[in-house]
């Protein structure tokens, strides 16, 4: 058999019960009209505190980026297993969002040039041991946010005596965030089990940069909008917005800030963006903008403006937010960062795409769906693609460089919930991501460079039907551009904003594979260099074990021609 | 005197106060001033409009009068804005001589005098009180025990009025005969007429045609909402293109109305009518008798390709509608998709090949290549399993975006990337095909989405909509779907307002609105009944009658307080008029706090026998009903199993020449060949099922194994997937892997 992904371990978390307090979870009117806070699937954030042994991806070659992009540091492939995922609909790509363990000289930093925002940050620890931990004790805290914490008995003896190369995982299941361990034996058997009241955790991220034996810097955000900021080696915690103290609305996903210790992003459901700083304390929020301050040119583009509420660079930081922005958008539903920490892809209800340079403050281009919302986005390794999952049924890849619509992907039977790219079959031209839906299924799917040059001709698909070349047509849009990611300009909103793209001008891409995973509704998808693990709406989490050996080169040959798989 | 209050329901109409109201005592609604979600939601609205388009009107289901399959369809049709002024328009009236004198007396513009409800036959005096929740109890209980139900909600809406009661006909004004559409006409006419925004129709009349006209719909059965809809549609298109035969044939032979002598005329009129390329579909032209075929119809290609001769044939089939098959955790946009796959055409379904003459495999596959400006999908939940000889509901998850566009059109499509929006959404609630209740959950033009339920309309937030996607334990799943054409430049500014909604809301905190809709159920309320009808409680109420709706007063009187005092003076509001009783208001509120304390304590006890007899009539209801509803379900259960057997010793010859019609038959009409003749003609329009004889015969044994492989997987040549093999299914399950990859044009 060729290249087998083998089922490893399926881990089942429990959902808990409701609390008490909290109204009952079956209301057996199903017409009531009680509006729901919004809940989502099991996600998850990984991290491994040490790296293993050659887990180097060979396959990323450095001389891509030398030759046409480098303004990225090629520090991508430095060292993978470091960079832990974060939670989001999936749409958590560890290198691919850009929590890669860049060189804080090298990479961009966010506010750069506010004195006001240097000042915390200038003492910066030097032993990682010391890091600063949040104030209250969460076991035997007395909020009424946190209903129960259940560490393990030997919590300390476990973590002592595994190895450092293990995966962490965070996962929430309904209002329960559980710490797994999974090079434990016992890996159901949770490190810590953390209930809350009322609040649902939607989304969690880990801080890859100040991760370490001894601390980790987790975030989570809620369905009432607050955010917790949770050490489990200490069992710490901290928590922002409390009571929606700045945003009221629930966070749909929430991520740190690429190289940053202190400030991370939360996406609230209505629309808007927000930075926060674990350090620092809430405020009421009150908006700084001016009203010019929202893009100045009003062309027909002007509704998929970004307000800056709260600019980073203003002088007001003593206090969160950090910075504020609103895109015209209800809900976001997912966000991601680009590689080389410049850029913000968000993804929301609406249907759109937005890709935002967000250390300038600044809309760089907005693309949408076929129809229906876009509930997932990730970045290619690279930076180059960035891939959009949503209620079209269809897996969308975007091409920055040259503004367009690269291909849609048809092959879901509904909804996609979470895309990743797979960076350890992906090269220079060719890229293999992975994508996963409410139909249970698990779709890969392989693209080439080579395909955006084909003539349109050789690009039609045997069957006849509608998928046609890729439209590198669009030329007024693209000539003015430099064909550098991260110099992507917009001159004027009109430009920024693209049309749909009609089926008959795209090219529609198979999938190389696809596989019903679970019984239930997906909803995330991560890659890992030995396995692909995937969570369901239900709390079960599956780690689907590489092809090995021999058989993983023939299936290196047959999905990538230049794929240099050797694993 | 303060009893007067009492009878007073919250309306914001401006309805003066029935004075022949007042006869009879009725029991009181105890939290009747209280606004309701809808009241609330219109209070800010300006003047009304012509157009209906602010109308906002529940359907009466009491007592098996119209039920609910009935309601929730042509609610769906009236808020399609094009089909409601096609209604509204057709016949064109301007010409006067086109309709006969009979005008004069009953004019189209007739349910204009709903404006004085006390002359107007459309005012009825609802009989039935608003509550009173059991036969004997005291009526009222606190309001916070059973206002959250339903029920009670419907009966609040029926008591607030207004109800229309259409039991006449204006179908002479049209100058048509009486027909379906006429009374449909009726209905849309008289809602938009009346002078309040909310309010409830009693459509007698149309039911009254419904039944006389289709035996099948004329027991109290529950019935398949889809099926009616397709009735419906197909009867109003033939009532109008009756009516244009008839007229243009009466126009050039002026005399001969009836047509009788005109009948070359006729014919030939007919005969343009059917040439779709005579009309210019954009502009509702007067008299344009094609606008259902505008609205709703699509064309369908299907391609068959005979394996043998390797000649493709051709046929193009219009449709009002989509039957799409379920899958479990799929997507409409999937089920159209699958709707659209290749088959094969093969053993007891062969294709009847002209080329080579005689019955040989073929492939076939339906496309869409006119798009219908509304798309009506109706999701097949309803299934027949052999296993146990009936139809059966599936529960399937199938999601369904706001949005939509379609894949599986030809290639010659006009506009193939058309963006539709759903508007409507219909809900069937309960477990089974022959029993349960229909909602509908329509988005209306600058409201919002509202949820009616019968009587009930209310509104509901926009993710509401998608509480209905079905899936374990859902009863609750959405029956037909209603999607319109829209523009991008449309959605877009529709979420532009949307996103400033929201931020606005973020911004007061969680705002009127919200608590408005968190009012509607009470999360841990009585249990949601689907709306049965309840013979006991019409019986019962029979001889009562209720106050007309009245300004509502500021504050709300004590709701047990009044009744009482409303029965011992049971006459005083005969005399008296809203507005004296808004400046006593005050006075009388002293006297009632008064008498209210000393009633406290005989209040409670009386509430706690009322509870208790309630809950015994409740029972004793429940049971009735069910006991009803096992013996109409084994009775329905032995005629489709019977029916099904007819069908399938004399299905399979119809099979073979892929008749759609032949195929529709037996699913379609529930019960065999009771079908008028009306209907049967338009039958093959209706893609009501999946253009497949063996469909349900077949497709359940296929089913049975664990998924069809995707495009990727079979073209990739997968190793796991569609093993029908159990046993290495099971092995197979957790494994899954690349073979052999020859993608298209990756490579």
């Amino acid at each position: 058999m060729l290249g087998t992904y083998v089922l490893r371990d399926d881990l089942h978390l429990a959902t808990p019960p409701p609390h008490p307090s909290e109204a009952p979870p079956h209301n057996p009117n199903p017409l009531a009209t009680v509006i729901q806070p919004p809940t989502a699937g099991t996600k998850v954030s990984l991290a491994a505190i040490a790296p293993r042994q050659h887990s180097n991806p060979q396959l990323f070659r450095l001389d891509t980026f030398a030759s046409s992009r480098s303004q990225i540091p090629p520090s991508i492939q430095e060292a993978p297993n470091e960079t832990p995922s974060s939670g989001g609909n999936g749409a958590a790509q560890r290198r691919s969002n850009g929590l890669g363990p860049y060189k804080s000289s090298q990479a961009p930093v966010f506010g750069e040039g506010n004195p006001a925002l240097a000042v915390p940050n200038g003492k910066e620890s030097k032993d990682p041991s010391k890091r600063r931990k949040p104030k209250n004790n969460i076991v035997k805290s007395n909020s009424s946010f946190v209903s129960r914490v259940i560490p393990h008995e030997t919590l300390s003896k476990r973590l002592s005596e595994r190895t450092p190369d293990g995966l962490f995982i965070f996962a929430n299941v309904n209002r329960a965030l559980q710490w797994l361990d999974m090079s434990s034996a016992n890996k159901e058997d949770q490190l810590t089990k953390i209930l809350f009241t009322k609040a649902h955790p939607l989304c969690h991220d880990i801080n890859p940069v100040t991760r370490s034996a001894t601390h980790m810097d987790i975030i989570m955000g809620f369905s009432t909008g607050d955010i917790i900021w949770y050490e489990p080696m200490s069992q710490k915690y901290a928590r922002l917005n409390k009571n929606g103290a700045i945003n009221g609305s629930a966070v749909s996903e929430i991520k740190w800030l690429p190289n940053s210790e202190n400030l991370f992003l939360a996406a609230h459901m209505d629309g808007s963006l927000v930075v926060y700083d674990k350090e620092k304390e809430d405020a009421v929020f009150t908006p700084e903008e001016s009203v010019q301050s929202e893009k100045p040119s009003s062309d027909p583009g002007h509704r998929f403006s970004l307000h800056i509420r709260k600019s980073v660079q203003s002088k007001n930081q003593k206090t969160n937010p950090v910075s504020y922005w609103s895109i015209s958008s209800p809900q976001i539903n997912a966000f991601a960062f680009s590689p080389d920490s410049k850029h913000l892809a968000v993804v929301s209800e609406d249907g759109s795409l937005r890709v935002i340079d967000y250390l300038k403050e600044q809309l760089l281009a907005v693309y949408m769906s076929y129809y229906g919302g876009l509930l997932c986005v990730c970045w290619s390794p690279d930076g180059r693609f960035i891939v959009t999952g949503g209620q079209d049924d269809l897996v969308s890849i975007w091409s920055l460089e040259d503004s367009v619509l690269v291909a849609r992907c048809q092959g879901h039977n509904s909804w996609v919930t979470g895309v990743a790219f797979d960076p350890w079959r992906c090269d220079e031209r060719n890229y293999r991501f992975g994508s996963v839906g409410e139909d249970c299924r698990l779709l890969l799917w392989d693209f080439s460079v080579g395909m955006l040059h084909r003539p349109r001709a050789a690009s039609m698909r045997p069957r006849g039907s509608v998928a046609s070349q890729l439209p590198r047509l669009r030329a007024e849009s693209t000539t003015g551009r430099v064909r550098s990611n991260s110099n992507l300009t917009a001159q004027s909103n009109g430009d920024i904003v693209h049309p749909v793209e009609p089926r008959a001008r795209t090219a529609m891409l198979p999938a190389v594979l696809a596989k019903p995973v679970d019984d239930h509704p997906l909803s995330w998808l991560g890659f890992e260099e030995d396995c692909i693990i995937t969570a369901c709406k239900d709390g079960h989490i599956r780690v689907w074990d590489r092809p090995k050996e021999g058989a993983a080169g023939s299936e290196g040959t047959v999905s990538t021609s230049a794929s240099t798989a050797n694993l | 005197m303060a009893s007067f209050f009492g009878r007073f329901k919250a309306s914001s109409s401006a309805t003066p106060s029935n004075p022949t109201a007042g006869n009879a005592p009725t029991k009181r609604d105890p939290n009747a001033p209280q606004p309701t979600p809808l009241e609330k939601l219109l209070a800010d609205a300006g003047p009304l409009r012509s157009d209906g388009s602010d109308k906002f009107f529940g359907f009466e289901n009491a007592a098996y009068t119209t039920p609910s399959y009935c309601n929730s369809i042509i609610q769906c049709l009236y808020y399609s804005a094009p089909f409601r002024e096609q209604v509204l328009n057709f016949p064109a009236r301007s010409p006067p001589e086109a309709t006969t004198s009979a005008n004069n007396a009953l004019s189209p513009t007739r349910p204009k005098s709903a404006l004085s409800p006390l002359s107007s036959p459309l005012h009825r005096q609802p009989n039935r009180p608003s509550l009173a929740p059991a036969p004997s109890g005291p009526p009222g209980t606190k309001p916070e025990d059973n206002k959250e139900s339903p029920e009670y909600r419907k009966k609040l809406a029926v008591a607030a009025g207004p109800v229309l009661n259409m039991d006449y006909e204006n179908s002479q004004s049209y100058g048509m005969s009486e027909s379906l559409f006429t009374a449909l006409k009726d209905i849309f006419e008289a809602v938009i007429a009346h002078q309040s925004r909310i309010g409830v129709v009693s459509p007698h009349k149309f039911l009254e045609i419904l039944r006389r006209q289709n035996e099948m719909f004329r027991s109290a059965m529950h019935q398949d909402a889809h099926e009616f809809l397709n009735l419906l549609l197909n009867e109003v298109l033939e009532d109008v293109e009756r009516f244009s035969k008839s007229k243009s044939s009466s126009d050039v032979s002026e005399q001969n109305v009836d047509g009788e002598s005109g009948l070359v005329n006729a014919i030939s009129s007919a005969v343009s009518a059917a040439v779709p390329g005579l009309f210019t579909p954009s502009k509702p032209q007067p008299n344009n008798s094609h606008w259902v075929h505008e609205l709703f119809e699509g064309t369908l290609t299907s391609e068959t390709r005979c394996l043998t001769c390797e000649n493709t044939s051709q046929r193009d089939e219009a449709f009002l509608d989509l039957s799409v098959d379920l899958e479990q955790h799929s997507s409409v946009t999937s089920c159209l998709r699958k709707f659209s796959e290749e088959e094969m055409l093969c053993e007891r379904n062969k294709f009847h090949c002209d080329n080579c003459g005689g019955l040989q495999e073929a492939e076939k596959r339906m496309k869409i290549k006119r798009l219908p400006r509304i798309l009506a999908l109706h999701l097949k939940r309803f299934k027949y399993t052999e296993d146990l000889q009936r139809l059966q509901k599936l529960f399937h998850r199938v999601n369904y975006p706001y949005h939509l566009r379609l894949f599986n059109t030809t290639d010659d499509a006009e506009d193939p990337d058309r963006l539709y929006e759903l508007y409507a959404v219909v809900v069937h609630i309960g477990g089974g095909p022959y029993h349960g209740h229909y909602i509908s959950i329509i988005k209306t033009q600058d409201r919002g989405w509202l949820m009616f339920d019968d009587e009930l309309v209310e509104p509901v937030d926009k993710t509401y909509v998608r509480n209905f996607f079905g899936g374990e334990g859902a009863m609750a799943c959405a029956y037909v779907l209603f999607y319109q054409e829209t523009t991008m430049e449309e959605m877009l500014r529709e979420q532009e307002a949307e996103g400033a909604a929201a931020a606005a809301k973020a911004e007061e905190g969680v705002g009127e609105g919200l608590h408005a809709k968190a009012n509607g159920f009470v999360p841990n309320g009585v249990p949601y009944t689907p709306a049965t009808p309840m013979v006991e409680e019409s019986d019962m109420f029979a001889s009562l009658d209720h106050a007309a709706t009245a300004p509502v007063p500021p504050m709300s009187p004590d709701p047990n307080a009044a009744i009482v005092q409303e029965q011992q003076h049971p006459l005083e509001n005969v005399a008296s008029s809203p507005g004296s009783a808004a400046l006593g208001f005050l006075e009388k509120r002293k006297a009632k706090a008064v008498a209210e304390k000393e009633r406290k304590a005989a209040e409670k006890e009386l509430e706690r026998q009322a509870a208790q007899k309630r809950k015994e009539m409740e029972i004793k209801r429940r049971d009735n009903y069910k006991k009803q509803e096992e013996d109409l379900k084994a009775a329905i259960a032995a005629s489709k199993a019977s029916q099904v057997e007819d069908l399938r010793r004399s299905g399979t010859s119809t099979a073979l020449n892929d008749d759609v019609g032949a195929a529709d038959a037996p699913k379609e009409n529930g019960s065999g060949g009771i079908m008028s003749g009306g209907l049967n003609r338009f039958r093959h329009t209706s893609m009501s099922l999946r253009h497949k004889p063996k469909l349900w015969l077949q497709k359940e044994k296929e089913g049975q194994s664990p998924q069809t492989p995707g495009e990727g997987e079979s073209s990739q040549g997968l190793i796991a997937g569609a093993s029908p093999d159990k046993k290495e299914e099971k092995e197979k399950k957790n494994r899954f892997s690349l073979g052999k990859k020859k993608s298209g044009f990756l490579t």
